[in-house]
C-alpha cells in the first residue's frame, strides 16, 4: 500500500462563520430587507385592555389619514382558519403561538393583542394612522397575577413528553426525618428574548391568489409554511417561506406570532405585497417571553452528604389559548441521585400574551433553583459544593433508569477547578475582599438534553468538484451553516472551501424548528444520509465502468477524499468527481436523505453538561454586582467548530449574566401591560458587564449521535444564574432566591 | 408610539441672530435642537411637546472650550467626547470627565451635549451633579441680551428652570478654584453602562488641619431636580471627619433629599446608597485616596 497524506477533516477546525462577512458588510438580507416592488407597509393596533370584547372600533380617521390603503379589523378581515398551536398536538406539529383567531374575533385575551392592521404607502403613515384607530371595549375581569391564581392551578397532562408529577419513594417523609436539609422557594421574573432583529414579515401573493411567498424572521420556515397553507386554504407547495438570515431568535421566533398571518391577510386584501416590522414595543406587546416561575426546591442529605430527598415543585403561568408548560423540573430529573424524588409542575392560566420558548426553556429557571439549593446544602453541611455534587453523581439516569450515552461532569469540574483556581476560594462567606469590594466565587452545573428530530437534506456534487447541500434549516447566528458545511466537506471528502450549505427556505427539504438545540445533529444526520445517497450513485457509475480504475469494487472498498473516489487498499487507484462527471457527461450528481433519531437513543439518557465557575465583586455601599471572571467547561460531545461553539457558550453565559443580575419584564398588575418595553429599561448586559469569559470543552464524542456531537446552543445559559447567585452568597453571605439580583436586594 | 414626522418642522438658521429670532418672534413655539439625543427619544415615543425645532449644531458661538486664568467656559454644544479629551478638564474638573465617560455609549458621547443635558433637565442626568459641585455658572442669551445665573439656582422643579422662552443656553462657566480640592464621583446603575442612574453622587472637598475647609456635594436621581446639598455641606464645614460628623452628615443628607420609588429603584435604596456614598466620599477625601 502506498503512503499518502491524510488531510485533517473540516470537523473540529475553528472556521469563521460563513455568513460573517456578509453580515458585517451589510450584504446578508434579512426578512424586512428583501426588495419587493410596490410594497405597502403595515402597522398593528394593540389592545389596551387585558380581557374583554371589542364594542366598537372606529377606523374612519385612520382610513382618511394620508397614504392609508386599508384598515383591517375583525369586521373586514378575511377568514383565517384555526391551525394547531406549537407543541400542543403531538400528531401535528403546529406553528401558531396561540389558538386566538386574531382579527376573526372580537374577543380580547391579553393587553397587547393586535386588534387592527393599518396598511399605508409608507411605514410612517401606517404607524401614524394606527394611532388614530379608536377602540371601545367591554372590559372583563382579567386574571393577571400568578400568585393570586395559584389556588386554581392545574396539573398539565405532560410537560414536553414527561410526566408533570413524578414520585419515587417518599421524599416528604425523608425530608422530615433528615439530618441535613434545605427547603426554599425560588422565583424568577418574566423575561423577554429581545433579539436584535425585530420580528418582520413580508408577504407577496401571486396574481391568481393561489400562491404565496413570505419572507419572515422565523426559526421555523416549514412550520410557518404549513400554518399559512392551512390558514389561507392553499396547497402547501404553493406557499414558500424564506428566512435566510435571522438576527437572533432565542425561541421568540419559533412560533408564528399574530403579525405573520395578519400581514398575509392584509396583502391579500390590498392585492399588493405588504411588509410589517414590529417596533421594539410591538415585540414586547405581541410576542410572548418566558413565564415567571415560583419553584420550591427541598433537599435532604445523610451525614455523608448523600441525598435522601430531592423535591422540585412549583408553578409557571400560561394562557388558555396556548397552554405552554415551561419544564423547569427537567434538570432535577437527570442531575442527581437521590433515594426519594418528588417533582411536580403546575400551571396557572392568566390573561396575558402567550408565553413561549426562551433560551433553554425549563432548564434556565430550573437550574437556577436546583443549583442554588445544592450550594445551600453544601454550605449547610460544610462540604465543598463540587464535592457534594460528586457524591451524588448518578451512574444511571435517576428517573428514567437508563444508562447515560455520555456523561463527564466530574471531569468537567476537575478541569474547571484547576483552570479557575477553585482551591484558593474561601468557603466562608464575606472572607474575601479587595478594598470596598467583597469577592465571592461560586459554581453550578449546566445541563441541557441532547435532542435530535427528523430532518431531510439534499446534496449536489458538481462537475467542477464543488458541492452544495440544502435543508430548510435556520441560521440565526449560531454557526449552524458553518458547522453543516464542515460536515458536508468531510462526508464528501472535499475541502471546506469547495462546499456550500443552503438553508432558510421552505423549498428545501424538511428541517425542524431551530429549537431545543437540535439543528446540528438533526440536520447533520440528514446531510450525511444525502451524501451517502450521492456517493452510492457515484460509485454505481464507476463500479461497473470499464474505463474506471474502480471497476469491480464494492462500496465498502472505496473512500471519498480530495475531491474524488479512491480504493481503500490502493490509494493510487481512483478518480476525481470532475473526471467521472465529465466522462458520463453529467453536470451534477444529486443525493437525497432523511434521518431520525435511532432506536438506540430510546435506550439511553442523552444530555449535555457543563461545570460553571464564577467570580463576582460586590460593592458593599451600593450593592452593585460585577461578574469579574467566568469559566465554562463543557461536556457536549465532539465539537464540530471550536470557534462557533465557544461563541455560542459565551453568548449563553452573557444571557445568563443578564438573567442573574439585570433582566426583568415589568408589568402593570392592574392592566397587564408591560411597562419597560424597550432596550433602555429592559436591561440586557452591556459589554462592560461581561468579563472575558473563558471557555473550555472536553471534546469527548457521544458514540450514539451523528458526528459524536451534541447541540451547543441552549446549554450556555443554563446554570449561569445559579453560579452568579452562589458567588454572590460567597461574597456577601446573602442568599438571593429571587431573580434578578438587583442592587437593592443586597443592601 | 412614534410621532408622525410630517407634523414636525426642523429648520437650520444661518447664524445666531436668526436662531434667536425664532425664539423671539413666536414665543414658546420653537425649541432648539442640539445633539438630539434626548429629543429623538421623545420623538420616537411620540412625546415631544413642540413641533417646531431649529438646529443649533452649526452655531460656532455655542462651540468650543475657552480657558482664561479665572475660568473654563464650555460652549453649550460641547460634546461628551470633547469633554473627555480636554486636558484642562481632565486636570481640574475630573468629575466632569468621568461623568462624560459614563454617559451613554460612544455614539451618544459624540453627539450629546452638555447644554442639552442641562436644559433637558432630567433629575437623573449625570453631568449636572458635577457641574453643581464645581459651582458652575450658566450663560444665557436672547435677542434682548445676555445674562448669567449660578447653576445651583437654575432648576426650580421637575423639568422647570429659569430659562425664558426667548433664551438660548450659550455657555457653562466653571471657576478654576478646584486645584486644591479632592474630587469624588459615582454613578450607580443596574448595569455598568447605558443605564439611567439610580443614584449619582458628585462631591469635592478640601481638608485643612484635619477639618473640612471646603465641601460641595450634589446628587442626581434623589429629588425632582439634580440637587446641590447645601444643608449637608453646612453640617460638614469646619468639622473634622470623624464618626460623629459622618453620622450627622448622613442624617442631614437623608433629610435634604427626597427620592421616589420608580421602575429603576426604590426610595429606600436611594436614601441608603446616597448616605453610603456620602460616607465613602468623606472617608476617601479624609484618607487621601482619590478615585
Ligand atoms: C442611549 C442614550 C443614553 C444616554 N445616556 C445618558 C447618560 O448616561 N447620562 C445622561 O445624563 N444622559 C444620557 N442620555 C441623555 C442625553 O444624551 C443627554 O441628556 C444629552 O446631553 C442631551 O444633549 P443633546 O445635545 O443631545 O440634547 P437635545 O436632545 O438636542 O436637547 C435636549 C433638550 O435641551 C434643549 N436644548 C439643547 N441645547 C440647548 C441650548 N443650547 N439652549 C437651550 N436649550 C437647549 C432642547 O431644546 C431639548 O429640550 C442618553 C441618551 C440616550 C439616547
Amino acid at each position: 500500500m502506498s503512503a499518502r497524506i491524510v488531510k485533517p477533516g473540516a470537523i473540529g477546525q475553528p472556521f469563521s462563520r460563513v455568513d460573517g462577512r456578509l453580515k458585517v458588510t451589510g450584504k446578508a438580507t434579512f426578512a424586512a430587507e428583501y426588495k419587493v416592488e410596490n410594497v405597502a407597509h403595515g402597522a398593528l393596533v394593540f389592545s389596551q385592555i387585558a380581557r374583554g370584547k371589542i364594542k366598537n372600533i372606529e377606523t374612519s380617521a385612520a382610513r382618511n389619514a394620508p397614504g392609508v390603503i386599508l384598515v383591517l379589523t375583525h369586521e373586514n378581515a378575511p377568514e383565517m382558519k384555526k391551525t394547531p398551536v406549537f407543541g400542543s398536538d403531538s400528531e401535528e406539529m403546529g406553528a401558531a403561538s396561540s389558538s386566538i383567531l386574531y382579527l376573526n374575533t372580537d374577543e380580547v385575551y391579553f393587553n397587547g393583542q393586535p386588534v387592527a392592521v393599518v396598511v399605508a404607502e409608507t411605514l410612517e403613515q401606517a404607524e401614524h394612522a394606527a394611532t388614530l384607530v379608536a377602540v371601545e371595549y367591554e372590559e372583563k375581569q382579567a386574571k393577571l397575577i400568578l400568585q393570586a391564581e395559584k389556588p386554581d392551578a392545574v396539573l398539565p397532562e405532560h410537560i414536553p413528553g414527561e410526566p408533570s408529577d413524578l414520585k419515587q419513594g417518599d421524599a416528604e417523609g425523608a425530608l422530615a426525618e433528615a439530618l441535613y436539609k434545605v427547603d426554599n422557594i425560588y422565583t424568577t421574573p418574566p423575561f423577554n428574548h429581545n433579539a436584535i432583529e425585530l420580528h418582520a414579515t413580508l408577504a407577496e401573493w401571486s396574481e391568481d391568489e393561489k400562491s404565496l411567498t413570505v419572507y419572515d424572521s422565523t426559526q421555523y420556515v416549514i412550520g410557518v409554511q404549513e400554518m399559512l397553507a392551512k390558514k389561507f386554504s392553499l396547497r402547501k407547495e404553493n406557499v414558500r417561506v424564506i428566512g435566510s438570515f435571522v438576527g437572533g431568535g432565542f425561541g421568540g421566533k419559533g412560533n408564528a406570532w399574530a403579525h405573520v398571518s395578519l400581514t398575509v391577510a392584509a396583502a391579500k386584501v390590498v392585492k399588493r405585497p405588504v411588509k410589517l416590522v414590529l417596533s421594539r414595543e410591538g415585540v414586547h406587546l405581541s410576542v410572548g417571553g418566558r413565564t415567571p416561575t415560583e419553584q420550591r426546591v427541598a433537599l435532604a442529605a445523610n451525614d455523608v452528604g448523600k441525598l435522601t430527598a430531592l423535591i422540585h415543585t412549583g408553578f409557571t403561568q400560561t394562557t388558555e389559548h396556548n397552554n405552554f408548560a415551561e419544564q423547569f423540573t427537567f434538570p432535577a430529573r437527570h442531575l442527581y441521585k437521590s433515594e426519594n424524588i418528588w417533582l411536580r409542575q403546575e400551571m396557572v392560566h392568566l390573561d396575558i400574551v402567550p408565553n413561549t420558548f426562551m433560551r433553554a426553556p425549563g432548564e434556565s429557571p430550573g437550574t437556577f433553583a436546583l443549583e442554588s439549593a445544592i450550594d445551600e446544602l453544601a454550605h449547610e453541611m460544610g462540604i465543598d459544593p463540587i464535592e457534594l455534587r460528586a457524591r451524588n453523581e448518578p451512574d444511571r439516569d435517576p428517573v428514567k433508569d437508563l444508562p447515560f450515552s455520555m456523561r463527564n461532569i466530574k471531569e468537567a469540574y476537575r478541569v474547571g477547578a484547576e483552570m479557575f483556581g477553585w482551591s484558593k476560594r474561601h468557603a466562608a462567606p464575606r472572607t474575601m475582599r479587595d478594598g470596598r469590594f467583597l469577592i465571592g466565587c461560586g459554581v453550578a452545573t449546566a445541563f441541557y438534553p441532547a435532542y435530535q428530530f427528523p430532518a431531510a437534506a439534499r446534496v449536489e456534487i458538481h462537475a467542477d468538484g464543488t458541492a452544495i447541500a440544502q435543508s430548510a434549516m435556520h441560521e440565526m447566528g449560531m454557526g449552524s451553516a458553518t458547522a453543516q458545511a464542515q460536515n458536508l466537506a468531510d462526508e464528501l471528502g472535499l475541502s471546506f472551501e469547495q462546499v456550500r450549505f443552503e438553508y432558510g427556505d421552505s423549498n428545501f427539504p424538511y428541517a425542524p424548528v431551530a429549537g431545543g438545540s437540535n439543528s446540528t445533529i438533526s440536520v447533520g444526520a440528514a446531510v450525511k444520509a444525502a451524501c451517502d445517497d450521492a456517493k452510492k450513485k457515484i460509485h454505481g457509475l464507476v463500479g461497473e465502468d470499464d474505463a474506471s480504475p474502480l471497476k469491480g469494487t464494492r462500496f465498502d472498498e472505496v473512500e471519498f477524499r480530495e475531491g474524488g473516489i479512491y480504493r481503500r487498499d490502493d490509494a493510487t487507484k481512483g478518480e476525481t468527481f470532475h473526471a467521472i462527471l465529465r466522462r458520463f457527461e453529467e453536470d451534477k450528481i444529486e443525493g437525497e436523505g432523511e434521518a431520525a433519531p435511532g432506536a438506540e437513543s430510546e435506550k439511553y439518557s442523552m444530555g449535555s453538561y457543563g461545570a460553571l465557575f464564577c467570580e463576582v465583586r460586590v460593592d458593599e455601599e451600593t450593592g452593585e454586582v460585577r461578574v469579574s471572571r467566568f469559566l465554562g467547561v463543557y461536556d457536549c460531545g465532539k465539537i464540530i467548530n471550536p470557534k462557533t461553539a465557544s461563541s455560542q457558550w459565551r453568548g449563553g453565559i452573557t444571557m445568563g449574566i443578564g438573567m442573574a443580575l439585570t433582566e426583568e419584564a415589568l408589568f402593570d398588575v392592574r392592566k397587564g401591560r408591560i411597562v419597560n418595553p424597550s432596550l433602555a429599561e429592559y436591561h440586557l448586559p452591556v459589554n462592560l458587564d461581561v468579563p472575558n469569559i473563558e471557555i473550555h470543552f472536553l471534546d469527548i464524542p457521544d458514540p450514539l449521535t451523528p458526528m459524536g456531537a451534541h447541540g451547543v446552543g441552549e446549554i450556555g445559559i443554563t446554570g449561569v444564574a445559579a453560579a452568579v447567585a452562589n458567588a454572590v452568597f460567597n461574597a456577601t453571605g446573602k442568599r438571593i432566591r429571587d431573580l434578578p439580583i438587583t442592587l437593592d436586594k443586597l443592601l | 408610539m412614534r410621532a408622525y414626522l410630517p407634523d414636525y418642522e426642523l429648520r437650520v438658521p444661518k447664524d445666531l441672530e436668526e436662531a434667536l429670532a425664532f425664539l423671539a418672534n413666536e414665543p414658546g413655539m420653537w425649541k432648539p435642537f442640539a445633539g438630539g439625543t434626548d429629543l429623538m427619544v421623545l420623538l420616537e415615543a411620540g412625546k415631544l411637546e413642540h413641533t417646531k425645532f431649529f438646529s443649533v449644531w452649526n452655531l460656532a458661538e455655542l462651540r468650543g472650550i475657552e480657558v482664561t486664568d479665572e475660568s473654563v467656559t464650555l460652549g453649550a454644544l460641547t460634546t461628551y467626547t470633547e469633554v473627555r479629551r480636554n486636558s484642562i478638564l481632565q486636570e481640574e474638573f475630573p468629575m466632569l470627565c468621568v461623568a462624560a465617560r459614563e454617559t451613554g455609549g460612544i455614539a451618544i458621547q459624540n453627539r450629546g451635549t452638555i447644554g442639552g443635558n442641562i436644559v433637558n433637565a432630567s433629575p437623573a442626568a449625570d453631568s449636572p451633579p458635577a457641574l453643581l459641585a464645581y459651582d458652575a455658572e450658566l450663560e444665557l442669551l436672547s435677542s434682548k441680551g445676555a445674562r448669567k445665573i449660578p447653576y445651583k439656582d437654575f432648576h426650580t422643579g421637575y423639568k422647570q428652570m429659569k430659562l425664558r422662552d426667548d433664551e438660548l443656553l450659550t455657555g457653562i462657566r466653571l471657576p478654576r478654584t478646584t486645584k486644591s480640592l479632592r474630587h469624588y464621583y459615582r454613578k450607580v446603575g443596574t448595569r455598568k453602562a447605558q443605564a439611567i442612574s439610580k443614584v449619582c453622587f458628585a462631591g469635592v472637598a478640601k481638608i485643612e488641619d484635619e477639618s473640612v475647609a471646603d465641601v460641595r456635594i450634589a446628587l442626581g436621581s434623589v429629588a425632582p431636580i439634580v440637587l446641590r446639598c447645601e444643608k449637608t455641606e453646612a453640617v460638614l464645614r469646619g468639622k473634622s471627619v470623624d464618626e460623629r460628623t459622618i453620622s450627622a452628615a448622613r442624617a442631614a443628607l437623608i433629610n435634604e433629599i427626597a427620592p421616589i420609588d420608580d421602575i429603576r429603584s426604590t426610595a429606600k435604596y436611594r436614601l441608603r446608597v446616597a448616605a453610603n456614598l456620602l460616607e465613602d466620599f468623606l472617608k476617601t477625601v479624609r484618607d487621601g485616596e482619590l478615585n
